[in-house]
């Protein structure tokens, strides 16, 4: 019946329009739906043991000499900034998000996966860590920040009151007048001029997510004058968002209004017409 | 073959009817009336569904906005979430919000089956100004609305716009960050018209930006106003499609004074109701399957908070298109200005609908063609409007392509700015070339009677001033086409074999589905 | 009437009544005669006709099926996935056993009738509608003089019953030009707490609001500080911002876009732009926000910084045209 069907197809070519259509559809609504992705926690914190510092040092003099200079004084080419003042935390979210080190120094420091294995990371962030001392250079960048617990009484407002933790509707008013502007309300990311990329935050953990506002990885300005408990807050409902439920069914990417008209007019008129076809006379 | 039991069952349920019908004639006088009803005969070419499928999507839409109305609380007043039962979207706890807002909230995770009746409105909406934007370009491309339809084409025009408006005001009405953002960007093209914008924006909002009477009156508009005017105007759309009887393409045995097709009873009826059903199991899967306009993640609106990806819903993608692409150029002089907004938010559509409007009449300048019309025009033979039609969905995709600028680049990787002036050009450009390609290949059609994408099933019958008759486009009989090679074992599948010797055959059957 | 229940069923072309004939016409050639739409697909083929029927049941089983799962749905929790797939097989499968019945057992078939002439009336009606217009019309035209006074009538009584619609909203007075920003007013956050420059790090962004009136929506501002940099001052915005090392430091924009009044927020540090991301309009941070892309006609007003006693950051005064204000998108008197 379906040979049939098909042969019926091939031979009176009647149904090409709608199929041409309903095929884009399927293309599209793949490609919104395959390009989410979720990340996994992972536990971050600088050490401070001399021999994580060496190898540290090793490294750093293999990778990353040659632009940022013989100590992280910077300038060697182009613009590589100064590593000593910039801490563990810039050392850290560059690293474990892939945007060092670079293939050639004016490339764009986009997301990429890590070039270094964790345990190379945390002995880079210990070498960046003790920059300041090696070089007697003052003035000390962020560290790595912990980010504080999710408050016990989310659903209520008692949870408003308690102390040490951070709540999530405290994280979306802040996500929403700090960080929305560029990184979508469900932080889906777009773009910003000149073709700099708005990253997407579905990739990102929870220590990076805390660690950006502090490092203001550019063009993203820098956010330090949020406290702790903020840059908790938002990177709390950051990850909060990775996993927020979707109760009204696939979520389509959540970047609104765009991909819901093409699944309007792709997915769901398109049926339509192919029905309108078949019920109809097509001569 | 009747045989006696069946005579007998077939009297019982003639009696049945006759019982109905008679109490209604007694009353009514209604039997030549009903008769003529249930006679009436629509020619059922599945384009002509398209606007049927748009009726449909109209109902689902008035049905589950009735249910969504029954929960809906149009307040700007301000209110703490703090929902002490049932199900709590906890990242909005402890926020100060509009009741308007935490109502949606409310019927996305409180009211069950609340969430699919929202889902299943947005997306009726979202498909039926997709149907009404298909079945308005078929009315265009085939010549429909000359005489004596003109005045169903204003209406039809007038109902597009009403509906479009209709949709942003549901847009509008759960005060989340989306809505609030389109508000304001309403707010100051209204705000730009010449002499009374100013005086437009108090009296539509009450005052500045974003105050706290517009919720209410949207609400109004939404639910009163609307679509007493949607109702309205679609009654008299389908009174006067009713009266003038439908339109149908030129074919074999049809003539400008007749019509073919099949009686409304009972066949046409059941398709109809049959497509209905579809519509709203469409509606329904897609309202259960695939998440629409997620208020919750949005989260309330304020005038300092903005998300990227701020977009209308499609169907005014090409207005918000245009704001984009408008250059930054203003009026300024003596001391007053006509903001930038004016001219592509308002200034534009307004000329465009304009000429739509005239169209009709200027259809008839080209033409010379001041008589009625029953039968509808191939496109390819018009090349000149098919021309101007392809030019205006060329526009009208490159504007709504605009709408979508920055996800455009983001998803292409280059800048928004390389989009945006690359669309720009082909605001000017593309609706020039579309219209140059679209009249040379309508003029090479016209001539080879080929179909680019269909074989031919049947032909167009001319009758001769002497009374014969001959066929143009008929598999075997118009000019060499590009036949598969199995044509022969087909042939006669569709009916085209017998129907063109000098005489028209009423035995064609009607291609249905699967057969 | 036992005629035609005698003989069922009947041939569509026995009532030529149905094919939109007038009766005192002659019949139109274009019409065939003896037309007949009765049949039906499987007529006498009681096989198929079974099948058909079998076919028809299936889908609206299927229907019956899905109304019980919605209403297990409907108990168990309302998951809208499960929802969704229940309306829309129950749906579905009363849309396909209906246009199966219609396609397979029901009568129907393509007929050809005449359109008649109802969109034309004839002569004589023609002549009698505008004869009993007329009825009116001429008696109109003998009193020119009512005629012209119902016009003026009109008018007035226009003008007035439009008044209550002066109702809806306040006259549009100078607050479009002002916001709540003043001499001396402290800028502070969300959350209500003053800033200090020394809160704002280089390339930093704040979104700050008058103390006063933390909800006016034409008041929110950004904060930027652009440490080192230097940018093109006006002479009439010199020491509107708070320096820092003897260069431009802290500046403070409009966050509301001088194009449809969305707050311009996306901050790029690499080309020091402010964006907006509902038309894309571009502001070049270090040329004092001056537009470069995008529909924006004007670049985002600037706000007049000072520090007060205590070291927090205060407004100079209000947004001024000096600082290219009033606030927000142009309208007509704007100026």
């Amino acid at each position: 019946m379906i040979m049939r069907l098909l042969k019926n197809l091939r031979n009176r070519r009647v149904l090409i329009g709608p199929f041409i259509l309903f095929g884009l559809a399927l293309v599209a609504f793949s490609v919104l739906t395959l390009t989410q992705s979720t990340a996994k926690a992972q536990e971050a914190l600088v050490s401070t043991n001399p021999n994580d510092i060496a190898a540290g040092a090793v490294l750093y003099s293999e990778h990353c000499q040659s632009c940022h200079g013989y100590q992280g004084e910077g300038g060697v080419v182009g613009g590589a900034p100064a590593l000593v003042d910039k801490g563990a935390a810039a050392a850290n979210f560059y690293l474990t998000t892939g945007r060092m080190p670079l293939n050639a120094a004016n490339n764009e420091a986009i997301r990429h996966h890590a070039f270094f294995n964790p345990a190379q990371i945390r002995e880079l962030d210990a070498y960046i860590n003790a920059l300041p001392q090696i070089t007697g250079i003052g003035g000390s960048g962020p560290t790595i920040p912990s980010v504080e617990p999710l408050c016990a009484n989310q659903g209520t407002l008692a949870a408003q009151s308690e102390k040490g933790c951070v709540t999530l509707s405290e994280g979306q008013q802040l996500f929403s007048i700090n960080c929305a502007q560029c990184h979508q309300a469900a932080g889906s990311g777009n773009i910003l001029s000149n073709g700099n990329v708005i990253p997407s935050l579905n990739n990102a953990n929870i220590t990076q997510v805390a660690e950006a506002p502090l490092v203001g990885p550019k063009p993203m300005p820098i956010f330090t004058e949020l406290s702790h408990a903020q840059i908790s807050a938002i990177a709390q409902y950051v990850i909060y968002l990775h996993h927020a439920p979707n109760p009204g069914g696939f979520a389509i990417g959540r970047i609104g209004p765009v991909a819901e008209g093409f699944v309007a007019i792709l997915g769901g008129f398109c049926l339509l017409w192919f029905a309108a076809r078949m019920i109809g006379n097509r001569g | 073959m009747s045989t006696t039991e069946e005579r007998m069952s077939a009297q019982k349920r003639m009696r049945l009817a006759r019982s109905g019908t008679d109490t209604v004639d007694e009353r009514l006088g209604s039997s030549k009336f009903l008769t003529s009803v249930l006679d009436k005969i629509f020619p059922d070419h599945w384009s002509f569904m398209v606007g049927e499928i748009a009726m449909d999507s109209l109902i689902v839409l008035i049905i589950t906005g009735i249910y969504l109305a029954l929960f809906y609380v149009p307040s700007s007043k301000e209110v703490v979430y703090a929902p002490t039962s049932g199900h709590v979207y906890i990242p909005l706890v402890g926020q100060r919000m509009s009741e308007a807002y935490q109502s949606v909230i409310n019927i996305s995770f409180n009211v069950r089956f609340g969430l699919i009746m929202r889902q299943a409105h947005h997306w009726a909406a979202l498909i039926f100004l997709a149907a009404v934007f298909f079945h308005m370009a078929r009315i265009f491309f085939t010549g429909a609305f000359r005489k004596p339809r003109e005045m169903n084409w204003i209406i039809g025009l007038l109902l597009w716009q009403i509906v479009a408006l209709e949709g942003f005001t549901g847009y509008s009405l759960p005060d989340d960050l989306l809505s609030g953002t389109g508000l304001r960007v309403i707010y100051s093209i209204v705000e730009s018209i010449p002499f009374v914008g100013t005086w437009l924006v108090y009296a539509l909002w009450g005052g500045r930006f974003p105050g706290t009477s517009l919720i209410p009156r949207l609400f109004v508009v939404h639910e009163f106003l609307f679509p007493l005017l949607i109702i309205g105007l679609l009654t008299a759309h389908l009174m006067i499609l009713w009266h003038q009887k439908h339109t149908d393409f030129p074919g074999p045995g049809k003539t400008e004074t007749n019509i073919r097709g099949s009686r409304i009873w009972p066949q046409y009826a059941l398709k109809a109701g049959g497509l209905m059903m579809l519509v709203a199991a469409v509606i329904f899967l897609l309202a259960g399957f695939v998440q629409i306009n997620p208020v919750w993640i949005y989260g309330p609106y304020h005038p300092y908070t903005i998300s990227a990806g701020a977009q209308p819903d499609w169907y005014l993608g090409w207005q918000d298109g245009a704001v984009r692409l408008w250059p930054h150029f203003e009026f300024r002089s003596f001391g007053h200005e006509i903001a930038n907004p004016f001219f592509p938010g308002l200034l534009m559509p307004g000329i465009l609908l304009n000429i739509m409007f005239a169209w009709p009449w200027i259809d008839k300048k080209i033409y010379k063609d001041y008589g009625p019309h029953n039968l509808l025009d191939r496109p390819r033979d018009k090349p000149f409007r098919t021309g101007v039609g392809v030019a205006a969905v060329v526009f009208f995709v490159v504007l709504t392509m605009a709408s979508g600028s920055d996800i455009l680049a983001n998803n292409l990787h280059v800048s928004y700015e390389a989009i945006i002036v690359i669309l720009d050009y082909l605001a000017v450009l593309g609706p020039l070339a579309g219209f140059v390609i679209a009249y040379k290949a309508c003029q090479r059609l016209s001539q080879t009677d080929f179909h680019p994408i269909q074989r031919p099933v049947g032909g167009v019958i001319y009758r001769t001033p002497d009374g014969g008759y001959h066929t143009v486009g008929d598999v075997h009989h118009g000019p060499s086409h590009d036949v598969p090679a199995d044509a022969g074992a087909n042939g006669g599948h569709n009916g085209t074999a017998s129907h063109a010797e000098g005489h028209v055959d009423e035995t064609v059957p009607a291609p249905t589905a699967g057969d | 009437m036992t005629d035609t229940v005698d003989t069922p069923p009947t041939p569509f072309g026995r009532n030529p009544r149905h094919f939109g004939i007038d009766p005192s016409d002659a019949w139109p050639d274009d019409v065939p005669k003896d037309q007949d739409d009765t049949h039906w697909r499987y007529e006498g083929d009681p096989k198929g006709a079974r099948k058909a029927e079998r076919r028809i049941a299936a889908a609206w089983t299927v229907t019956m099926l899905a109304s019980v799962g919605l209403a297990v749905v409907y108990v168990d929790g309302a998951n809208n996935v499960l929802a969704g797939l229940c309306w829309g097989l129950a749906f579905g499968g009363l849309g396909i056993g209906m246009l199966l019945w219609a396609r397979d057992l029901m009568p129907g078939h393509d007929v050809i009738a005449s359109r008649g002439h109802h969109n034309v009336s004839s002569e004589a009606d023609r002549v009698a509608v505008a004869e009993s217009l007329g009825r009116g019309l001429d008696p109109m035209a003998r009193r020119p003089f009512l005629f012209k006074m119902l016009g003026a009538v009109g008018g007035v009584f226009g003008i007035a019953i439009a008044f209550p619609i002066a109702s809806l909203g306040p006259r549009p007075q100078r607050n479009l030009f002002k916001t709540a920003w003043g001499k001396g007013v402290r800028a502070v956050t969300l959350d209500g707490k003053p800033v200090r420059p020394s809160d704002l790090p280089y390339n930093g962004i704040l979104t700050v609001f008058p103390e006063t009136n933390v909800h006016d929506a034409l008041a929110p501002t950004l904060l930027l500080n652009l440490g080192n940099l230097t940018n093109e001052t006006p002479p009439e915005r010199v020491g509107w911002n708070i320096p820092i090392d003897g260069k431009t430091g802290i500046i403070a924009v409009s966050k509301i876009c001088t194009h449809a009044g969305c707050p311009a927020s996306l901050y790029n540090v690499v080309t020091h732009q402010l964006v907006c991301p509902c038309h894309y309009s571009t502001f070049d941070v270090l040329q004092i926000c001056k537009p470069i892309f995008g529909p924006a006609p004007r670049g985002l007003p600037q706000l007049p910084l000072a520090v007060d006693a205590e070291g927090y950051i205060v407004a100079q005064a209000d947004y001024s045209s000096a600082g290219g204000g009033p606030v927000g998108p142009g309208f007509w008197n704007r100026g």
